[in-house]
Parts: C-alpha cells; structure tokens; sequence
C-alpha cells in the first residue's frame, strides 16, 4: 500500500520564523519515515515567486534544502487530457466557488489543483492513498467532498496544518 | 485612539481588559509580564480616554473595557477600528509578520487582512484567493493569513 503526501504553501509557511524549529521537526520525521512530500508546480512557484516576501520572517523559508535533501519532490504537470483530471478539477471549481460564496469565474487552476494532481495520482494508479496537507480548507474539503464520488473512498485525506500539527508531528504521521 | 494604535504594548493590555475584564492592575501585570508603574500609566490612559472604567470602587480596583466602534479613514476608504483590529496591532511587537505588513500596507491594509482572515478561519477563503483579491503575491497573503490566524480566531463573530 502506497500513499503519497501532496503539501501545499501554507505548509512551507508554517514552517517558517525564527528559528525554523518546525521545519526541523517536519524534515526529521519525514525522513525518519523515508517519505517526501510531493510538491504540485503552482506551489514551487508561489514559494520562490516574490522577493517582496523576503522580508518577512515566515517568508524566510529553508525549502530548498529540502529539494536538495530529497525529501521534497516537484509533481509532475496536471495532465489536462486526462478526463477525471479535468472533471474533477470542474467540479473542485464550482464546489470551491460554493464554498467561498465567489463566482465561478474567479475560481482559477491554482484554487483546484491540488484536488487535479490527487485525482491524476489515484486514477493513474501511481499510488493507493493521497494525504493533502494544507491550509487551504476550499480545496481540502472539495477533495474529501468529490474523490470519493469517483471511486476514490477512503483514498484521500485532507490534513489541516496548524502550528499544533507541525509542533507534534512525527515519522508515525508518515507510516 | 491614536497612541493605541501606535502603541503596541498600550493596544495589547486594552485587547487583554476588554477580553477578560474586570481585571485588576496586579492581575494585568501578571498576565501580561509588563512592569507595575507602565500598567497604572497604561490603565490610566485608557480610563482617561474612556476606554476603561472602573468597576469596583474598592481597593483592588477593577477595570472593564468599553468595546469601541471608530473608523480610520485612509485614503477614502473607511475600515471599522474594532477589538480584533487592536488586538491584531498589538501582536505586531511579537509577530514581526503583522509588524512588516502594517509598515507595507498600513493599518487599512491590515483592517482589510483581517476580515479575510477571519474568512481563512471558517473555511470560506484561501490564500490564492485572498492574493487576488488584494493584489498581494500567493506566499505574502498566505503569511498574513497564518499570522492572523489566532486573532481571528480568538475574536471569531466580532471581526466583521
């Protein structure tokens, strides 16, 4: 049984501050449990994308040594033609849109891959379980909502990461 | 009003009163670690300004906070001065995040974080989001969000 942990943004964030004591922590029981956190492109992009950022001290985020390291991986690109993909990725659209109380329209691919890349995950059979670890409660509850009507039950699990997670974390969250 | 808001040591105590008054000078300065002569000064102030009142007229005296309704215009837009905005500013002297927020997008642009991090609370927002709707880059909005998390989560009902 395979399971691969999908982190977003808010998990690097979490991580950063003075001291980077929960970076350290998370990087220990990820490698205690022989495990890398996979990391969709749009989240590579927001991590590395503003300079402005630099300035704070949760911006100050050591994830590059985790590239370096091993234990966090870039995905792959969301395979569009893929049509559970682009269903799912709809249907995270208006589910997250429900959510927020926005329009549709403003909902873009950023908001809704995280769901695509567990659905590509699943249906390709590259893994038996998705854990999404973020704080993105849109889209965590669109991929506990919506996988699951596509077969996937008991397959996806939407983790929130507060500071509590990231200050008790250990390997036995990872086996 | 003003040295409330510049003042983050001042904006803490008053958030401290109005979330759990009555309390008494001694008490604030056990809670809040701040010296006894800086307490009476800063409760003085605040009484004096109408913030606090006294709500026992025994030794030790008590003190409740008056919630406040003002409004800080910037620039034509009007935003709400309310208790969770104080406390948000208060943290600014713990949490350098909010204080380089505030020093790059004012007290307004602050006001403005808050209410989507109340939203970032319940579910009903997220950084992505929020980073277009307020023209911040993704990684700027989700750290003013997570630095915000425990204000809006403390005054959760009171933000908006």
């Amino acid at each position: 049984m395979t399971t691969v942990y999908i982190a977003d943004t808010g998990v690097f964030v979490r991580c950063g501050g003075p001291g980077k004591d929960k970076f350290q922590r998370l990087r220990r029981a990820l490698r205690q449990a022989d495990v890398s956190l996979l990391v969709p492109q749009h989240v590579y992009e927001e991590l590395g994308g503003d300079p402005a950022a630099d300035e704070y001290p949760s911006g100050n985020i050591p994830y590059p040594d985790g590239f370096e390291e091993g234990w966090i991986v870039v995905a792959a690109e969301l395979d569009y033609a893929n049509p559970l993909v682009s269903t799912v990725m709809d249907e995270a659209r208006r589910f997250i849109a429900n959510e927020t109380d926005r329009d549709e329209d403003i909902i873009e691919k950023a908001d809704t891959a995280l769901v695509g890349l567990a659905a590509q995950l699943l249906e390709t059979g590259q893994t038996d379980h998705v854990v999404l670890l973020t704080t993105d409660k849109p889209a965590g509850r669109a991929a506990e909502t919506l996988l699951p009507q596509h077969g996937f039950s008991d397959r996806i699990e939407f983790r929130y990461v507060s500071v509590e997670y990231l200050e008790t974390v250990t390997a036995n969250d990872f086996r | 009003m003003a040295n409330l808001l510049d003042t983050p040591a001042l904006a803490r105590l008053y958030a401290h009163i109005l979330q759990h008054g009555p309390v008494t000078v001694a008490e604030l300065v056990d809670e809040l670690d701040v010296p006894q002569g800086t307490a009476y000064d800063y409760v003085r102030n605040l009484e004096t300004a109408g913030l606090v009142e006294k709500t026992r007229e025994q030794r030790p005296y008590e003190y409740d906070a008056e919630s406040i309704a003002l409004t800080l215009s910037t620039d034509g837009e009007t935003q709400t001065i309310t208790p969770a905005l104080i406390a948000a500013v208060a943290r600014r002297n713990q949490d350098e995040d909010i204080d380089i927020y505030i020093e790059r997008h004012g007290l307004d642009g602050l006001a403005v974080a808050l209410e989507y991090a109340s939203e970032y609370v319940d579910g009903a927002v997220n950084h992505r989001i929020a980073a277009r709707e307020l023209d911040l880059s993704p990684l700027e909005a989700e750290i003013i969000l997570q630095a915000l998390e425990p204000v809006a989560t403390e005054y959760a009902d009171g933000v908006a």
